[in-house]
């Protein structure tokens, strides 16, 4: 893990999850895919720190996410990482950090929009969430309901908001 | 081996969920039916044909088949005549049908992947007929069906599709189809109503023999079947695109004149100015024939969808 520009430090956490060298300017989208507001507002120990657009020896900007008590699930990681392919994830247990080494998920459900607008599950008012499935090979995602593709470096221009 | 009883209760959405096999039994009850008429009564089912989006043949010919097979129907041929007009969401009128306990629900819908929504959400069969610009499964089965009829195979045969393959649904059923079969696919489109990309994707990972063209007379005489299609302009967002691409090609007698011996020409219909009325009293048209296969082929997959 790089450490942040030192007057950005944030404090070391004994528990929690650190998601590292997203692009610089992603982690409002990154908290979006993890659902961090939901997670804090039912867990009131959780506390998030993000940090924007700081140095970085490998992306030359970057940004960071320290979560304090509350550990990324598999699921979110990969989903995480598909959309943010420079990402990367340690989990923290008692001081002890451990790299979350992704796969790439073979669905995405509800985070992403589907690019074509008429597709159903972009309709108004209907109780239903967009659907995709990973053609890995390919580095694709396609709509369960229209078919339309999705390349994975397009992905973060369709996070949902 | 596929038998009748595999059909029961299915879902009919997208021609890439049938194989050659089923597809050829399909087409075998169709015979059946046109030879002798349905086979069963299907006395006391009811389907409801939900066609949110207008339709001429494909909703009359879905309401002939289920009077042939001696069922109720119920339910509306657009959607000013339903709630959808005062806002209902497309689950609520499913769940709606469903809990009327209908045994089959036929639907159109404007809206792409609306079949595969209701699917999840009915618990009975749904059977598209047609969603948004991306499949019209039982138009494609009537397609390949009078394709078997007039050549006694599919097997070997070089088709053309000309038109929107972009936004054009039977153009996409037809293409997944063919996939089951030893065919050459020659697509024929402006460049800015080519096909989609998941479209020949699917083909590619088939090794379906493909073509492409943007004239139509570089590649006339080699095809045995030539469909054609229309400009979706309903479909297409923007309306300068459309201005751009109507009238770009025509279908005419001069033109099939120097296609082959026995070239057949198809058309799902409507027509506006793509395809000449002069074709129609000469042995190349064939869209008539294939409009008048649309009654035992949906009577052939109700019967076994409900079977």
């Amino acid at each position: 893990m790089e450490e942040p520009q030192e007057n950005l430090m944030v404090r070391k956490i004994e528990d929690g999850t650190v998601v590292d060298h997203l692009p610089a300017w992603s982690s409002e989208l990154a908290l979006k895919v993890l659902r961090l507001d939901a997670v804090a507002k039912s867990k009131p120990e959780v506390s998030v720190a993000t940090l924007q657009n700081v140095a970085s020896k490998r992306l030359g900007k970057k940004d960071l996410i320290k979560v304090d008590s509350w550990r990324v699930g598999e699921r979110d990681a990969d989903i995480l990482c598909l959309i943010f392919p420079t990402a990367t994830i340690n989990l923290v247990s008692r001081w002890k950090v451990s790299k979350y080494e992704p796969r790439v998920p073979d669905s995405i459900e509800g985070r992403v929009r589907c690019p074509e607008l008429l597709c159903i599950s972009n309709a108004e008012r209907e109780p239903l969430q967009s659907k995709f499935k990973t053609l890995k090979g390919e580095r694709l995602l396609q709509c369960v309901y229209c078919d339309t593709q999705l390349e994975f470096d397009r992905i973060p221009e369709h996070v949902k908001g | 081996m596929t038998k009748g009883s595999d059909f029961s209760g299915r879902d009919v959405i997208s021609m890439r969920d049938f194989s050659r096999e089923e597809l050829d039994f399909i087409f075998d009850s169709t015979r059946d039916v046109e030879l002798r008429g349905p086979q069963k009564s299907l006395d006391g089912k009811l389907i409801a044909i939900l066609f949110f989006e207008p339709s001429t043949r494909t909703h009359s010919t879905f309401e002939i088949a289920a009077s042939a097979l001696r069922c109720r129907t119920t339910g509306f041929s657009s959607p000013e005549k339903s709630s959808t007009a005062k806002g209902e969401t497309l689950h609520d009128t499913i769940a709606m049908y469903d809990a009327y306990k209908v045994d089959c629900i036929v639907m159109r819908h404007s809206m792409m992947g609306a079949a595969r929504y209701a699917s999840e959400i009915s618990k009975s069969p749904v059977v598209s007929g047609g969603d948004g610009s991306r499949e019209h499964p039982t138009q494609a089965m009537v397609d390949m069906y009078t394709i078997r009829k007039l050549f006694g195979k599919i097997d070997g045969l070089r088709i053309g599709i000309l038109g929107d393959l972009k936004y054009g649904r039977t153009a996409s059923s037809l293409s997944y189809g063919l996939a089951n079969y030893d065919v050459e696919v020659t697509f024929v489109a402006p460049e800015a109503l080519n096909l989609r990309r998941e479209i020949e994707h699917y083909l590619r990972q088939r090794n379906v023999r493909v073509r492409k063209s943007e004239n139509i007379r570089d590649v006339i005489g080699d095809l045995d079947v030539l469909y054609v299609t229309r400009i979706q302009k309903e479909r297409i967002p923007d309306p300068t695109e459309y201005e751009r691409v109507k009238g770009l090609y025509q279908v005419d007698l001069a033109l099939l004149k120097e296609g082959k011996e026995g070239l057949k020409v198809m058309h799902p219909l409507p027509r506006v100015d793509e395809l000449s009325t002069d074709v129609d009293g000469t042995p190349y048209q064939q869209y008539f024939v294939q409009a008048a296969a649309g009654v035992p082929l949906r009577t052939a997959l109700l019967g076994l969808v409900l079977g």
